[in-house]
């Protein structure tokens, strides 16, 4: 899935937080969104799960035009997108386990495959035991590496991440950026990710879109 | 993931909001179902007074026969009566043991001697009610006591009218109470899990997805509330129904009919299921809006 950003602009109140912002993702690139605090990744992030509407410009996703797509294609390309939310934003009162089927129920996974996904996307991240906890119960890299097994689960065509290395010590910041490449080798998977972690984008050596104060430069 | 499950879960994690609803809705259905048990209750006083004659002229004790046949000839003669039938000593006794045939003490120490004999006159032409009246009350000398049923059946009738009227305010007004507390449990369970509802639909859940188990918790509390109300009220019936029987003798005033429980209990299951669905509903859309 292309992801193309038109001109977009995006305003709060008199904030101007994106301005004329242009740029092309092709299918399984790896991109860096690099920036300072308010620089504009977040809101990226959030146009094109389109939990926020641009201002003016166009967003293409695919063949959908956000700016224009009705409710169903919202859902159908939320679908599509993996996320590793900065807050997790794991459900507090279900087990890992449960935060995984979730997902996959929405997405509509074949019902009798659904436990065997589960396992395999623990197994994956290395979660093993801790998938019958909850959230409340595991330590921060541990629900980095929850929140990236739900992303995953549905075998997305974009994986978005925001600040996924923030809240990890450097070892797990490492492990979490060699996954993610991982798969995005493996099933050629868009890798969206907002970091500060200049070791991490300089080592890695993938497209970089860096922002100052809502522009691109 | 299964909806029911869902549904159970939310029910789970806040099992006071969730008992006050099943509560609410059981009482709101324990006052409809005795309520309808009532109704139809006072419906079998009304009609067992209707089926009765419509003014019964109680005669003296020791009247010779041409006296009574007298008085039944005068009866006769006056135009619009419909029917007029003799109840002699004999024939007062045997009603008297069909009507209290359950309690034996009552029937044990009665005989003919101490029952009067009476005529019962149907009339076709209501006005005339009011002239036998008129007429038979002057005569104390062979009319031992006049029933005018006109009277009970009106006062009756205004009875049942008030207790129905207010039953069924009483039952809207329990009804409505019902109505909004679905309404601000589920708004409240949604507050409560609007980080959930947002994470859902973020991660692509429809509208509908996430209003579901709401919507059938709403359902589960209607019908829940509808069984057990139903099932409560059928209780207390069965527990009184000898003395309120006994009360109102010699009407039947609760019969274990079981259709009439059946059509009652379908119907309930019904409304509440309605009630439920519709209060979850308008919960649902006032607070998702996200």
């Amino acid at each position: 899935m292309k992801i193309v950003f038109d001109k977009v602009n995006k305003n709060f109140g008199i904030v101007n937080a994106l301005k004329n912002i242009s740029f092309e993702i092709d299918q399984g690139e790896f991109v860096f969104l690099i920036g300072n605090s308010g620089a504009g990744k977040s809101t990226i992030l959030k146009l094109i799960l389109n939990q926020l509407k641009p201002t003016s410009g166009k967003i293409l996703l695919g063949d959908i035009d956000l700016s224009q797509g009705n409710k169903e294609d919202v859902n159908q390309t939320r679908r599509k997108i993996g996320v590793v939310f900065q807050d997790y934003q794991l459900i507090v009162d279900k087990t890992i386990e449960e935060n995984i089927a979730l997902i996959l129920d929405i997405v509509n996974y074949p019902k009798e495959k659904i436990q065997s996904r589960i396992d395999q996307v623990i197994k994956e991240v290395n979660l093993g035991t801790r998938r019958f906890l909850f959230p409340s119960q595991l330590a921060g890299g541990e629900l980095q590496r929850a929140a990236l097994a739900r992303a995953l689960a549905i075998e997305p065509e974009v994986i978005l991440a925001d600040e996924p290395t923030g809240n990890l010590d450097p070892e797990n910041s490492w492990n979490l950026v060699k996954l993610l490449k991982e798969i995005n080798q493996k099933n050629n998977t868009t890798i969206i990710m907002t970091t500060h972690n200049n070791d991490i984008i300089e080592s890695m050596g993938k497209k970089v879109i860096k922002l100052n104060e809502g522009e691109i430069i | 993931m299964n909806p029911l499950k869902t549904t159970w879960h939310h029910i789970r994690r806040s099992p006071f909001q969730s008992l006050i609803a099943t509560i609410v809705m059981i009482l709101s259905f324990f006052f409809i179902s005795t309520f309808a048990i009532i109704n139809s209750g006072l419906s079998s006083v009304l009609s067992y007074f209707e089926t009765k004659p419509e003014i019964t002229l109680f005669l003296k004790d020791g009247l010779d026969k041409p006296t009574v046949e007298n008085i039944q000839k005068e009866l006769s003669s006056y135009s619009g009566i419909k029917e007029i039938t003799f109840i002699s000593k004999e024939k007062a006794l045997t009603i008297y043991k069909e009507q209290n045939k359950d309690n034996p003490l009552l029937t044990e120490m009665v005989t003919a001697s101490i029952l009067p004999a009476s005529f019962e006159i149907t009339v076709s032409e209501p006005q005339i009610l009011e002239e036998i009246y008129q007429n038979y009350s002057t005569k104390t000398n062979v009319i031992d006591e006049i029933i005018y049923q006109k009277d009970i059946i009106k006062s009756l009738l205004d009875w049942t009218s008030a207790t129905r009227k207010i039953g069924i305010a009483i039952v809207l007004i329990i009804s409505l109470i019902s109505f909004l507390t679905i309404i601000t449990i589920i708004g409240m369970k949604i507050t409560n899990r609007k980080d959930e509802i947002k994470t859902s639909r973020l991660l692509g859940a429809s509208n509908f997805y996430v209003k579901k188990p709401f919507l059938i918790e709403g359902v589960i509390y209607g019908l829940v509330g509808s069984i057990l109300g139903f099932f409560f009220s059928f209780i207390f019936v069965l527990i009184s129904q000898k003395s309120i029987n006994s009360f109102f003798q010699p009407v039947v005033f609760i019969d274990i009919n079981t259709n009439f429980y059946i059509l009652l209990l379908v119907a309930e299951i019904f409304i509440g299921t309605v009630l439920g669905f519709t209060a979850s509903w308008i919960g649902v859309k006032r607070y998702i809006k996200y």
